[in-house]
This record gives C-alpha cells, sequence and structure tokens, in this order.
C-alpha cells in the first residue's frame, strides 16, 4: 500500500517514539547495576563525606527515590522535552548538550562531507580502472587506512605534525589564551580542526571507498547498463551518469548510519585531542553517574539517528522511482 | 568448490592476508609453548629500545614486548573470534527468524533490531563493559551486542528472498517442515555473504577492543594487543615501541582479514567484469 | 584518575605543635612582604593546567583537589601561611588568642571590597563561618565544632567564641580551606544550590569571567584589589585537557605555563625537564605528604593473619615501585607518618624494616609458618586484587603487585572499577581483600593518619577513614594521648611507639611516599611563595616577557 509522503513521515516518526522509549528503559536500567551512584562520586572526590552528606545529597539529586519512581518520573519528563538536570555541572542538561553540541558538528560534518565525496570519488575510480594500477593503489591504502586504530592513528599524527613539526596545535578547539572574536577566531578554530578531522576522515574515506567500489563494480553487472552500452551511449559520460546515481545509494545509506552515530561516535578521537564534544561528555558522565545527562545524550542521539534515517529513505524515495514509501 | 579455491589462490593480495593470518594464529598458538611463563613476566630493564636485548624491546615493567605480542595474538583473536560467533548466533537466530516467518513476527524482531540500530554503538559497548566490569567476558559480551544488528538485517534480508523462491515454495507445499527447510535449504544458500560479512565482523570487533582498550576498559589480567597499546599510551613520546609495535600488529591483522574477507567474496560470488 | 584522588584529604587543618598555637599572640603586618629580587612585570596572561576539571567552583561545599587550584584565586581566607607553616595576615590584618584559648579576635583589613563593589565586613565573616562552613563544608563540620559563636562589635572586628580551646582552628583559616563569601549574595536562597556557586564573586586578586565546560576558566584582574600594586597578572586561564600526553605538549609548545599535581604525569615529567624552558617542583605540597600504600582487609581470610601481611609487605620492592612506576618522583616509605615529619620529631625510621633485599625469602618463609604451603602448581592461596581507578600507574602497581605477589605463591586476579563502584566496594560493602590506594597523611597525624588506624574512624559509608578495620585498644591509647599531649618530647615518643607498633602489626603495606611535581614555564616567576603552592591566590605571581 503506498502512502503519500506526509503520512509515512507521520508513521516513522509515531513508530520510533516506542523505539526511543525502551531505549532510555534500557539504558536506565543497565545503569542501575552499576555499583555506586553520583553521590559516591561526590564524596569520592570531596575526601571527607560523611554518610550524612551523602544522604542529603542523595535526597538532591532525586536518587532516594525506589527505582520506579525514578524512571517514570524521567520519562514523563523526557516526554515533554525536559531532560533534567545534571547535578554535577550544575546545570540542565539540554543546555550542556546545545553547548557541546556545536564542537560536535564542527568535528563530524567536515569530517561526513570530506569523506563521502572523497569515498565517491576514489571508490568510482578504483572501480572505472579495475585491477589497474590506480585500482590497486587505491585499495592498498584504503586497506592500511580502514585498519589502523584510529586513536593510534590521531597520537602518530600529534606526534608529528604538532610536536615535532609544529604545524598544528596539539589540542583543543582553540586557543584558549587567546580569546579571539570574528574571524580571527574562526581561522583559530580552523587551524584547531586540521588534526582531528584528518585522523576520523581517513577511516570513512577508506570505508566509502571501498563501498562504492564494491557497489559500481556491482551496478555494472545489470541490465541497463548493458542496455546503455548496446545502445552505443558514450561510455564516459553519460554511463558514469547512470551507474554513479545507482551506485551512490549503498553509500548514502552508509553515510546515514554514521551521522546517525555522528553524536557518539568519536569519543576516541576527542579523547586524544581534547576536543570538547558529546562523546567525551557521555563518557564522562558515565563515569560520574551522572544519569540525567548521559541518559540526554543517548536520548538526543536516538531522535537523530530516527530523523536521519527517515531523511535517507526519503532521499532515496526520490532518487529511485523504483522504490516506493509503504 | 574447487573453483573457489583457484579463484581465491589467483587473488594475490588475498593469499597474501591468509599467510599473515596464518601467522597470528600461528603465534597465538604457540606462544605459551615457546614462553611458557607468559607476557606479565617482568624479565628485564624497562624500556629497553627494540634490537637490543629483546628483539622488540621492554615496556614500563620490564616485560618483553614480543612475549607480549605473541600472547596478545591470543586473546586479541579469542576476542574478536568469539564476539563475532556470538554476534553472527544471535544475527542469525534473530534475522532469520523474521525473515522467514515474517507478519508480525517480522515486525516485533526488526523493531528490536532497530532499536539496538539506534543507540550508539560505541558509546554502548563503553557503557555495558564499564557497568559489567572490565573483563574478558563483559568485552566480549559487549562487543557482540554493539555488533549482530547489521548481520541480522543481512540475514533477514537473504532468507527473505530465498524464502520467496519457487523451490522453497515447492517443499512448503511438499509439506517439508521448516526446520528442515531452512537448514537444507535456506541456510545454505545465505552462507556466502554471511561468511564473508562475518570474516569482515572481526576486524572490526578487534578495532573496537583496541578502542575500549585505549579507553582503560580492558580486563586487567589479560594482555591483549589494545591493553599493551594501552599500558603505553602514557610513554608515547620516550618508548614509542609500546605503543606502535601492537598497534602495527592490529593494522596488519585487520588489514589480513580484509584481504581475505574479500578475497572470499570475490571467490564466492565471481561476477567480475571489466568496465 | 591519580590527580582527581590527589585531591581528596586537602585540608589545612593541621596541628604543628599545640603548645605553640595555644598561647600564641600574634601581631603582624599588614601586607605579607613580597620577595622578589628581580622586580616582577606587569600583565600577561598565565595558562595553568587543572587535571581533571573541577566539578564547581564553591569550595565552599567541594574539597575536591581541582576546585582548590581554580577557587582560590577568587576568594581568600583570613589568614595565609609561610613555609615554616606559621600563620600570616591575610583579610585578618592581626589576631589575638585569649589566654584560655576560646576565644580568638580578628581584626580586619579595612577598605576591602568584593569584586561587584560592595564591602567586605565581619557580618561576610560570621556569615561564612558559621552559616555555610561550619554546616556544609565537607571538613568545616568537624573544624569548627567548638565554635558556638561570632560577635561582631563593629564591621572590622569579629571574634569567634568556642565552647574549648582549638588549636588546629587557626591552621584551618586560609582561602582554599574556609573562603570568605558575600553575605549579601549568599545568604538569600539554599546555598548548597545557589545560582552563584559557579559564579563566585570574593575578595580575590582575580575576578571569575567564564567557564566553558569541557575547555577552560577565565580569571581576569581585579583592578580593586585590596593589595595595592597587583595582581601583577592580567588574566588566568585554566584549561582542562583529558589526554595525558596532551597536557605535556602543551607546556611543551608553551601554549600552557604551569601544571601541578602531576597533571603531567611523571614519564613526561622527565622528558620535559631537560628543556631549556621547562622548570619543575616538588614544593608547594608540604601540606600533603602521601603515601602509596596497600590496604588489606584484615577482618577475613586471608589478611586477618599478621604474618601473612607481613609477608605481602616483604614482597614488594619499593625501589623498583618509584623508579619504574612512579619515575623516580617518592621514597620508599617506613610507616604510617611521612618523613616530612622529621623535622618536628615526630617520625622514626627505627620501626620493622620490610624494605630488605632478602625479601622474597622472608615472604616466603612467613607464609610457610603461617600454615599456606604451597601446593602441586606452586600456588599457596588466591586472592582478587582491587586497583584503585585513578589511572595508569595504579595498573601498573597492580600488575607488579601480581607478580611479585606470584612469586611468593599467591596467585592475583586483578579487579579494575571506576571510582563509584571502588568506593562503595572498599567503604561501604568492605567487600575486598587488597587494593591499592593513597592517603594523604595531611601536615598533622591527628588529622591525617589517626583516621586510618583508631577504632573509631571504623565507619561504613565514609570514604577515606580505616577502611582496613584494624585497630588495637593500645593503638588507640596512644593516638588518644597523642591528640591531647603539649609537651612535644612527649608527643614525639608517643607517636615513634604509635609507628613501631603499627609497622609490626601491618595493617597497610606502606609502600613509599609520593612526590607531587609542578611543571612550569621558566617565565612564570614567584607562583611558589606558600606552602600552599598553587593553593594560593597568585598575587604575587608574574610572567617574564
Amino acid at each position: 500500500m503506498v502512502v503519500s509522503r506526509l503520512q509515512y513521515i507521520r508513521r516513522r516518526l509515531l513508530l520510533a517514539v516506542p523505539i526511543i522509549f525502551f531505549i532510555i528503559v534500557l539504558n536506565f536500567l543497565l545503569i542501575q547495576i552499576a555499583p555506586g551512584d553520583a553521590a559516591d562520586v561526590l564524596a569520592g572526590e570531596a575526601g571527607s563525606a560523611t554518610p550524612e552528606y551523602m544522604d542529603q545529597l542523595r535526597r538532591k539529586f532525586g536518587l532516594d527515590q525506589p527505582i520506579y519512581v525514578q524512571l517514570l518520573t524521567y520519562v514523563s519528563n523526557v516526554a515533554t522535552f525536559d531532560l533534567g538536570f545534571s547535578f554535577r555541572h550544575n546545570k540542565p542538561v539540554s543546555e550542556l548538550i546545545l553547548s557541546r553540541l556545536g564542537p560536535t558538528l564542527l568535528l563530524m560534518v567536515p569530517v561526513l562531507l570530506i569523506s563521502v565525496s572523497m569515498g565517491i570519488l576514489l571508490g568510482a575510480i578504483a572501480a572505472r580502472y579495475l585491477n589497474r594500477w590506480q585500482d590497486k593503489t587505491i585499495s592498498t591504502v584504503v586497506v592500511l587506512t580502514y585498519a589502523t586504530p584510529v586513536f593510534w592513528a590521531g597520537l602518530m599524527l600529534i606526534v608529528l605534525f604538532s610536536v615535532k613539526l609544529g604545524w598544528f596545535p596539539t589540542s583543543g578547539m582553540e586557543k584558549i589564551a587567546a580569546f579571539h572574536t570574528g574571524i580571527a577566531r574562526i581561522i583559530d578554530i580552523a587551524h584547531h580542526m586540521v588534526l582531528p578531522v584528518i585522523t576520523l576522515t581517513l577511516f570513512y574515506i577508506a570505508l566509502y571507498t571501498r563501498l562504492m567500489r564494491a557497489s559500481v563494480i556491482e551496478q555494472n553487472t545489470m541490465d541497463y547498463v548493458t542496455t546503455a552500452r548496446s545502445k552505443g551511449l558514450g561510455e564516459k559520460r553519460v554511463l558514469w551518469g547512470h551507474i554513479l546515481r545507482n551506485a551512490c545509494l549503498p553509500v548514502l545509506t552508509m553515510a546515514g548510519i554514521q551521522a546517525g552515530a555522528l553524536l557518539g561516535g568519536a569519543v576516541v578521537v576527542e579523547t586524544v585531542f581534547s576536543w570538547p564534544g558529546l562523546g567525551l561528555l557521555a563518557y564522562e558522565s558515565l563515569f560520574a553517574r551522572d544519569l540525567n545527562l548521559l541518559l540526554g545524550i543517548f536520548f538526543i542521539s536516538a531522535c537523530l539517528v530516527v530523523l536521519v534515517n527517515l531523511a535517507v529513505d526519503l532521499l532515496y524515495a526520490s532518487l529511485d522511482p523504483r522504490i516506493e514509501l509503504k | 568448490m574447487r573453483d573457489i579455491f583457484r579463484r581465491f589462490a589467483r587473488n594475490i593480495p588475498a593469499v597474501f592476508g591468509l599467510v599473515i593470518l596464518v601467522l597470528v594464529m600461528g603465534a597465538a598458538f604457540f606462544a605459551p609453548a615457546i614462553y611458557p611463563q607468559g607476557p606479565f613476566e617482568m624479565v628485564g630493564k624497562p624500556f629497553l629500545e627494540p634490537l637490543t636485548d629483546y628483539l622488540l624491546g621492554t615496556d614500563q615493567l620490564g616485560r618483553d614486548l614480543g612475549v607480549g605480542l605473541l600472547y596478545g595474538a591470543r586473546v586479541t583473536l579469542q576476542i574478536g573470534l568469539i564476539s563475532t560467533l556470538i554476534a553472527i548466533f544471535l544475527g542469525l537466530t534473530i534475522g532469520g527468524t523474521a525473515g522467514y516467518f515474517g507478519g508480525w513476527i517480522d515486525t516485533l524482531l526488526m523493531r528490536i533490531t532497530e532499536i539496538f540500530q539506534t543507540i550508539p554503538f560505541f558509546l554502548f559497548a563503553i557503557l555495558l563493559v564499564a557497568i559489567l566490569k572490565p573483563t574478558l567476558g563483559s568485552v566480549i559480551f559487549a562487543i557482540a551486542v554493539v555488533s549482530w544488528p547489521p548481520m541480522a538485517r543481512l540475514v533477514r534480508s537473504e532468507f527473505l528472498s530465498i524464502r520467496n523462491r519457487e523451490f522453497v515454495q515447492a517443499c512448503i507445499v511438499m509439506g517439508m517442515g521448516h526446520w528442515q527447510i531452512i537448514f537444507k535449504h535456506v541456510l545454505p544458500n545465505t552462507l556466502s555473504p554471511i561468511i564473508v560479512t562475518g570474516s569482515l565482523m572481526v576486524a572490526t570487533a578487534i578495532l573496537i577492543e583496541s578502542g575500549l582498550s585505549f579507553l582503560g576498559l580492558t580486563d586487567p589480567n589479560v594482555m591483549s594487543w589494545g591493553f599493551i597499546i594501552g599500558s603505553g599510551r602514557s610513554v608515547l613520546r620516550t618508548a614509542w615501541w609500546v605503543c606502535a609495535m601492537p598497534g602495527i600488529a592490529i593494522l596488519l591483522t585487520v588489514m589480513a582479514i580484509n584481504l581475505v574477507g574479500e578475497g572470499l567474496n570475490d571467490a564466492l560470488n565471481p561476477r567480475l567484469k571489466n568496465i | 584518575m591519580l590527580a582527581q584522588k590527589i585531591q581528596k584529604f586537602m585540608s589545612l587543618v593541621f596541628t604543628f605543635g599545640l603548645v605553640m598555637l595555644m598561647t600564641q599572640q600574634v601581631s603582624a603586618q599588614a601586607v605579607p612582604k613580597a620577595s622578589p629580587t628581580v622586580t616582577p612585570q606587569q600583565g600577561g596572561t598565565l595558562v595553568m593546567v587543572v587535571q581533571p576539571e573541577p566539578p564547581t567552583l564553591a569550595s565552599f561545599l567541594s574539597t575536591a583537589g581541582p576546585v582548590g587550584q581554580v577557587a582560590t584565586k577568587v576568594y581568600e581566607g583570613l589568614l595565609e601561611y609561610d613555609f615554616k607553616l606559621t600563620p600570616q595576615p591575610g583579610l585578618a590584618k592581626s589576631w589575638k588568642v585569649s589566654p584560655d584559648g576560646k576565644m580568638i579576635t580578628f581584626k580586619l583589613q579595612e577598605n576591602v571590597t568584593f569584586h561587584d563593589g560592595k564591602p567586605f565586613t565581619s557580618a561576610d565573616v560570621k556569615f561564612t563561618v558559621l552559616d555555610v562552613l561550619k554546616k556544609s563544608h565537607p571538613r568545616g563540620i568537624n573544624t569548627f565544632r567548638a565554635l558556638q559563636a561570632i560577635d561582631t562589635p563593629d564591621q572590622y572586628t569579629a571574634v569567634f567564641k568556642m565552647s574549648e580551646p582549638a588549636p588546629y582552628m587557626l591552621m584551618a583559616l586560609s582561602g582554599y580551606e574556609s573562603p570568605m563569601l558575600p553575605k549579601h549574595i549568599f545568604e538569600a536562597g539554599d546555598v548548597t544550590k545557589h545560582p552563584n556557586a559557579d559564579l563566585p564573586i570574593g575578595t580575590g586578586p582575580f575576578k571569575f569571567v567564564e567557564w566553558q565546560k569541557g575547555q577552560f576558566m577565565r580569571f581576569d584582574k581585579n583592578p580593586s584589589y585590596w593589595k595595592k600594586g597587583r595582581p601583577y597578572l592580567d588574566r588566568i586561564v585554566a584549561r582542562f585537557i583529558a589526554d595525558g600526553s596532551t597536557r605535556a605538549a602543551v607546556l611543551e609548545t608553551q601554549e600552557a605555563h604551569i601544571a601541578g599535581f602531576n597533571a603531567v604525569l611523571p614519564v613526561d615529567v622527565r622528558r620535559l625537564e631537560k628543556l631549556n624552558h621547562i622548570g619543575m617542583t616538588t614544593r608547594g605540597y608540604e601540606m600533603q605528604s602521601p603515601i602509596v600504600e596497600l590496604d588489606f582487609n584484615t577482618r577475613t581470610k586471608p589478611f586477618d593473619d599478621v604474618k601473612v601481611r607481613q609477608a605481602v609487605a616483604y614482597a614488594i620492592d619499593r625501589k623498583f615501585v618509584v623508579d619504574n612506576i612512579w619515575f623516580g618522583f617518592g621514597r620508599p616509605a617506613t610507616g604510617p607518618i611521612n618523613s616530612n615529619f622529621k623535622a618536628n620529631g615526630l617520625y622514626t625510621a627505627d620501626v620493622k624494616n620490610y624494605n630488605v633485599t632478602n625479601g622474597i625469602e622472608m615472604a616466603n618463609k612467613l607464609l610457610d609458618e603461617a600454615g599456606y604451603k604451597r601446593g602441586a602448581d606452586g600456588v599457596r592461596f588466591e586472592i582478587t586484587h582491587d586497583i584503585t581507578p585513578y589511572g595508569e600507574e595504579w595498573r601498573r602497581f597492580g600488575e607488579y603487585v601480581a607478580q611479585q605477589l606470584g612469586k611468593i605463591g599467591i596467585k592475583v586476579t586483578l579487579r579494575q572499577e571506576d571510582v563509584p563502584a571502588w568506593l562503595r566496594r572498599v567503604y561501604t560493602n568492605y567487600d575486598y581483600q587488597l587494593t591499592n590506594n593513597w592517603i594523604q597523611t595531611l601536615a598533622d597525624p591527628v588529622i591525617g593518619v589517626h583516621r586510618l588506624y583508631h577504632s573509631g574512624s571504623i565507619r561504613q559509608g565514609t570514604v577515606f577513614v580505616n577502611g582496613t578495620r584494624w585497630s588495637t585498644p593500645e593503638t588507640d591509647n596512644l593516638m588518644n594521648q597523642a591528640a591531647v599531649e603539649m609537651n612535644s618530647k612527649n608527643r614525639a615518643k608517643i607517636y615513634h611507639d604509635l609507628q613501631k607498633r603499627i609497622v609490626d602489626a601491618s595493617p597497610i603495606v606502606f609502600v613509599h611516599e609520593l612526590d607531587f611535581v609542578t611543571v612550569h614555564n621558566k617565565k612564570v616567576q614567584n607562583f611558589l611563595v606558600s606552602p600552599l603552592g598553587l593553593y594560593s591566590t597568585f598575587d604575587q605571581a608574574w610572567l617574564q616577557k
């Protein structure tokens, strides 16, 4: 049963609600398994907390309530888009997430754009010159970069380009003490972005190149290509117009998945480069037992995945008329 | 069968990858025989450079890095293989059931799969290991849990397409039981994409494990390659070899697995045509 | 992380000779003398690396270490201290202790203003100490327990009235331990949930400007600071960097100027100190005196047997640990009291020595005597060893201990958890056998040491107290006596006896005395002006251009 686009969107969004609900409940329950709570963490840091002080903290955080009450409170708050308060950072969770969202996007969007476009390009070239030197070179380099652990690549890049050569800063998003504004700030941030973006891009380019290459090879076997060739269509131009459009689809799906995983995916790079993104925030919140913050990040991340998947499916449908929205 | 082997053998990168894998597995297998004292033994002066007293140098506690790499092969492969096997099993069960039976079973199982695919996988892995305390078991479990959804999707679509083929319809009409149909007819035909995807999953598992180790989430009693990198992270500038060597080991192994996986793919699905 | 744990017991409460303080009457200069031999240059931004990021700026609510490094630039205390650990004037320009010790009259500095322009008066002192510190500060609750009232006859006089003499209280009045808060801001609302907790307004040389979580805090020069001509710096920026090697790198590339409390890992310190522009010091931590130790659970097998505990103490090569795991920063420990106390005679090295060359042999003998014979596989028994979750060096330490104990027939399984889980396990559930740990012994044994061995300190659910649950009536008695003994020679004798007994019973293996390191760019001058080190206001610090 084919439906209109609007109906489709509405249906998908409605279906997403139970999924996101499940994710929150699952993670909430999982965290309960971990021994110790936020009061323990703060007590550990403060160094001299008495049981009374810790009870006081627990009351303040609402941790003295039975678990099902805590869960109910949290879920009903999320339903009204109130993500709660982070007691560790003393700020509303939504504010915290928003403040770290910028840096995360600054990292992930360039990575996504560069790796997808370069991946499509290199994959197409490799497939075009299948088994010739272009293909062999690209494929070899790609396998190597894919296999390199991301954090290792990051550390090596820092050692070479920051410490030895001094071309790029070692860490952070901007030069702290300078307090640039305007253009100077943009340039400064861009300067800091180079190494972390390169580190992540290396891996993803490899991924998309391989995907694209395999996809183009597969498209080559399709009937419509044989038909087009036998019709005498100019090999390079028109064929590429046809093949590319179809071969891109799996790459776009993958990119969609990556975009969805955007928020938490860069924990390792953020750690190495001290990039103040959401991945690092989530990691820290786990060890601080900052429930609201951790769940908030998972929630936002899940919402993003749902939206991106929806967008990709809609894009598919518009690119490939054979696909129907059901 | 013989065709498959022949196609594979002609693929030089794949053979190269296979050789490396055999070496790695050999190291894993023979490590306890060659160095029974284990990789944690403090045998020499700390921070000896490679090619001095010890081939690959020593780490902060004076442990032989070469022995560490050999034992690390064991642990790393163990983690990679077992977690992948579990993920494949989960994927097969869930995806297969969904694809074969269809209907509400399919919808339900796919919703569940969607849930797990919607959670950011690396964060979830960190969460699981941290909660369950970092041990060999919890790391394997965490990697398996975040890896099965893509396999489930693959199996489902394969089962779905095969189930709708005529010969399967014929079996159903003949009154053959579901289990028989699945094991005799459907499964064997889906084997090749599962094998290929599964082999690539081992590589991903190894990369995830090294990422977790880097963040400190590793079993302190077992020396995996990721563990060695984690231990060498703070001394990267003074004793680069502690990070570099296992990093290279991971690189080679993951690369080898990928080459073999692609070789398998090409051998099992010979649809290559020159443009 | 190590630094996080380091900050546990930051306390300025120490008694350095009760007799000196009981009847001391001090009249002091209006402003502590700065002693640069070169003229300080004005201007510049000092970049400090603080690890980990402080959870809050409310130093009146949290004694977490990193808080002390930043909040002390904004808030000040009634007193400051010199390297002889003698109180110096701070916001109090003079003070008098009554002969019976129950009353202290503080005369405050005049014409001091808070960062919002309002004046600092005795009303602020009364509010801060009675309404905030005594009620909600983790240590203040105890420090000010004897304090009953504060009279404020005029705006520059505060009279502390105690129910009994409390000489240690005079040591707890630094800007770190007892920051003076503006009453007009904090009296409205709940101080434990106050919006100004992270928007501090104090009297200090620097004003809080901005805190970008995960990145930095910024403090600008206070133009109306009461010490004329100070501070010299225009700005202080505290930077938070998660990765250890990166922290070292920013000092190397001169993006940052100073990092203390081992924010730069010891291994990197060794590398950085060879550079021309880098200086390093282990001073400025005299009030901490940390000791690295192995804690036993003395109530369960196998460590309820003193012979087994002694065997473990013999098995550790302390020099190896210091040299290879802590890169030489420290020295082998002998007992529960840090050798820093040699200065006042409280320390003695005349105790049972476990740091011998035939340690393994001795350990094996003891275990045989204790009845734990080796099995066919050479193993006597198995244990689980918990690793304190504060950083890489503790993991290496755990791995080392596992190997050494393997040599004497104890099979060790290592366990690693995160902070809250570990704290719960050790201090609430007592569900451990052996754990590594480190404790600050602070500036007087009464504060830092008694809480680890006294039976009264066995408090389930309270962290960093007597977690081994070991105690004896004899040692309890000794500690009770030492707390009130006025004669320093007698006091030393009591503590010598105490050390001997504790070391014999070995409820804790004393591994080594830890040295904290401050790595700094040589351009930074005058940051080390008191034993508080990085916990001082930096009003005298300046940057050479």
